[in-house]
């Protein structure tokens, strides 16, 4: 075979790869129902949503959608009132891929045949692409990432819903450098993400007195298997292990480094949950020694319980936090519309969010959110989850 | 030494699993001059099959294995019959655009029956063995193993048997072989069904140790395609060798070079053995 018959095949080879995270491209999972306003003598809101519907973050972008979609049908039975009119939720679900110009081009979409005020987005990426023109086509941005860049840029119109990672970096290494040692290897994803977090939590162990034995990025695209990585990670006798990435690989990595003789601790991303993570290992007792952030549904707020019974019947699985914060995020803007008396303006729906925050009854109040900042970060007192013999134990940090 | 020896355990079990797909795509290649790039969704399929088995009949793992194997070899004679044999007398691209819509099918198809979520599959042979300081477990010695006797049956069915040489016979030169009476059309099924056999196999045995879902397929199959370029379009020792090179080329690159690099050193490897031998280690013809 000549050799550009090699690199045409090669080519080929490649664009089918990525063709193949294409699946569904522009599928829109719910068609809408016209836009804001009166159809069929009912008023209905636009609420859009473009997240990794298909391809290796489905899964994440189900689970968000699903809290979404849930809120809408509860709010729905009854509908709201804002202004002496009653409306309905109507979501719109797009796919992106996780691809940050596919979020793009699907928000430019929603807010052009929609009309949508807000629009969630469950990616750094994707917010970031939404940043560039939000402001200027006046709607809000639902952002749920823990990065905390996306809300200190200055954007007026972004509501940035979990709490940002730059508060577990203190308690992870403080508890994991005292219960097991001061030698770290870090292996976190290679997305974005994981080397912002490195970046984050390396400095900070190595002030604090540590060593990073060993530095290195896991690819959960490409590699099939984990034990060169963590035979190398290991080499160094590391005290603790930096892992992370989406709860079920980060699992298995855990599982693979107990195989190959690892007994220290884990920190854990605020990405993988750890009892997703139990799923995979079955017991906690691999995972003994982890940090991480608090599964939902070991959280104890007013409205936790009743959520979490709710899903279980709906989706026959257990709720994570990207469902429950979702969730509780679609009433308070609805109770941030109702105080803002328009369902349509991004701005005026923007500065009632404290007072939505104020209105959120407590049965659904999923997670206890006293206030929004400045920037539009919702501040959410930080709670961390440690696994200590084969039992999670959460802690309040102040 | 006990790093190198772990290592080169790694790199031989992770270089096994990557040279049981690379074959079932270069038999393919050999006979049909097709670029299967459907063969990693066959995989993933593989891979369901036996989860289904294993967790929803709940059959032990070898009967489960089985089964996937005739699910997934029914599958690929029906991908062969369905798609590719109608468009046996068209230009080349047809073929390859035809898998590339098989493979987001069969992608779409997995994420619709069994969901986007990550499965786990517990094989039976979790247990740990520590020998010398290297660490075995029994599912990774079963994935060496079970590879090379693959690859022996494999090797005694083209060789020694009729059936079997038709095969290598095809690849070889296809009018001499439709000269000598050979059946296109069986030879070309019976290809089919060997290479979703053996993608089959090689998910069941890899699941244990990593974990089931839609996208699975993905990690194996670029380098499949890299392996059987190294080795040479439609060459089975080639497709062999190559797949234990790649695995211990990224093993061992990245123990003593670094762990960043290890997918540019093995892309190094292709381009400087392409350079020397353009057509692959064991060019066409060569069997």
């Amino acid at each position: 075979m000549r050799k550009s018959k090699i690199i045409m095949l090669m080519f080929i080879t490649l664009l089918a790869v990525s063709l193949a995270g294409c699946i569904d491209g522009s599928g829109k999972t719910e068609e809408s129902e016209g836009s804001t306003g009166s159809t069929g003598g009912e008023n209905v809101v636009n609420i859009g949503y473009s997240g990794p519907l298909s391809g290796a973050a489905a899964y994440y972008g189900e689970n968000t959608l699903n809290g979404l979609k849930m809120a809408a049908e509860e709010i729905n039975e009854t509908g709201f009132e804002v202004d002496g009119e009653t409306y309905k939720l109507n979501i719109i679900g797009l796919d992106d891929k996780y691809l940050p110009n596919e979020t793009a081009a699907n928000a430019r979409r929603l807010v052009q045949e929609n009309n949508t005020p807000i629009i969630f987005t469950p990616h750094s990426g994707g917010i970031y692409a939404l940043q560039v023109f939000n402001e200027q086509e006046n709607f809000l941005i639902g952002a749920y990432s823990s990065e905390p860049a996306i809300t200190e840029g200055g954007n007026s119109l972004t509501v940035r819903i979990p709490p940002s990672y730059h508060g577990y970096v203190e308690p992870f290494t403080e508890y994991s450098m005292e219960r097991f040692g001061k030698k770290l290897a870090a292996i976190p994803p290679v997305t974005q993400y994981g080397q912002d977090w490195a970046e984050e939590l390396i400095p900070h162990w190595e002030e604090q007195g540590g060593e990073v034995v060993y530095e290195s990025y896991v690819d959960f695209s490409k590699d099939t298997d984990f034990f060169t990585l963590l035979t190398n990670a290991l080499e160094g006798d590391p005290d603790v292990l930096f892992i992370g990435g989406p709860s079920e690989p980060t699992a298995n990595i855990a599982m693979q480094a107990r195989e190959l003789g690892f007994e220290g601790g884990f920190i854990i991303m605020d990405q993988a949950k750890l009892d997703e993570m139990k799923n995979i290992t079955e017991i906690f007792e691999p995972l003994e020694g982890s940090i991480g952030t608090v599964p939902l549904i070991y959280s104890d707020y007013p409205g936790t319980d009743e959520f979490v019974e709710k899903y279980r019947e709906k989706f026959g699985k257990d709720p994570g936090s990207e469902a429950g914060f979702h969730y509780v995020s679609m009433y308070i803007f609805v109770e941030a519309m109702k105080a803002a008396g328009n369902v349509e303006d991004a701005k005026v729906i923007h500065e009632n969010i404290q007072a939505g925050l104020d209105a959120l009854p407590d049965d659904k109040k999923v997670y206890e959110i006293p206030s929004i900042d400045e920037n539009g970060a919702f501040e959410i007192p930080t709670r961390i989850s440690t696994v200590e013999d084969g039992e999670i134990v959460s802690t309040d940090i102040k | 030494m006990e790093i190198l020896i772990q290592q080169l355990f790694n790199g031989l079990t992770i270089g096994s699993i990557y040279s049981l797909v690379a074959l079932g795509l270069t038999l393919v290649y050999g006979i049909l001059h097709i670029p299967n790039f459907a063969h990693g969704a066959i995989y993933m399929i593989g891979g369901y099959i036996t989860l289904t088995m294993m967790t929803y009949v709940g059959v032990n793992y070898w009967i489960s294995i089985a089964v996937s194997i005739i699910v997934v070899g029914v599958l690929s004679v029906l991908m062969e019959r369905l798609v590719f044999h109608p468009l046996r007398n068209t230009i080349i691209i047809n073929n390859k655009i035809a898998a590339i819509g098989i493979l987001l099918f069969l992608e779409a198809l997995a994420q619709l029956i069994w969901g986007a979520d990550f499965r786990q599959m517990s094989s039976p042979y979790n247990q740990v063995l520590n020998l010398f300081g290297v660490t075995f477990t029994v599912q990774r010695l079963l994935i060496i193993v079970a590879a090379i006797v693959v690859m022996v049956l494999l090797y005694l069915f083209l060789k020694k048997t009729f059936i079997g040489r038709t095969i290598i016979a095809m690849s070889q030169n296809r009018e001499g072989a439709f000269l000598v009476g050979i059946n296109a059309n069986k030879v070309a099924m019976l290809t089919f069904f060997v290479a979703g056999a053996l993608a089959a196999i090689a998910a069941s045995l890899t699941s244990p140790i990593n974990l089931v879902f839609p996208g699975m397929g993905h990690l194996v199959i670029l380098k499949a395609f890299v392996i059987i370029i190294i080795g040479g379009m439609g060459s089975i020792p080639g497709a062999i060798l190559g797949g234990y090179l790649l695995g211990f080329t990224e093993s061992i690159g990245a123990t003593y070079i670094s762990g960043d690099y290890k997918d540019i050193i093995a892309f190094i490897l292709l381009i400087i053995i392409l350079t020397i031998k353009p057509n692959g280690i064991f060019a066409k013809g060569e069997h």
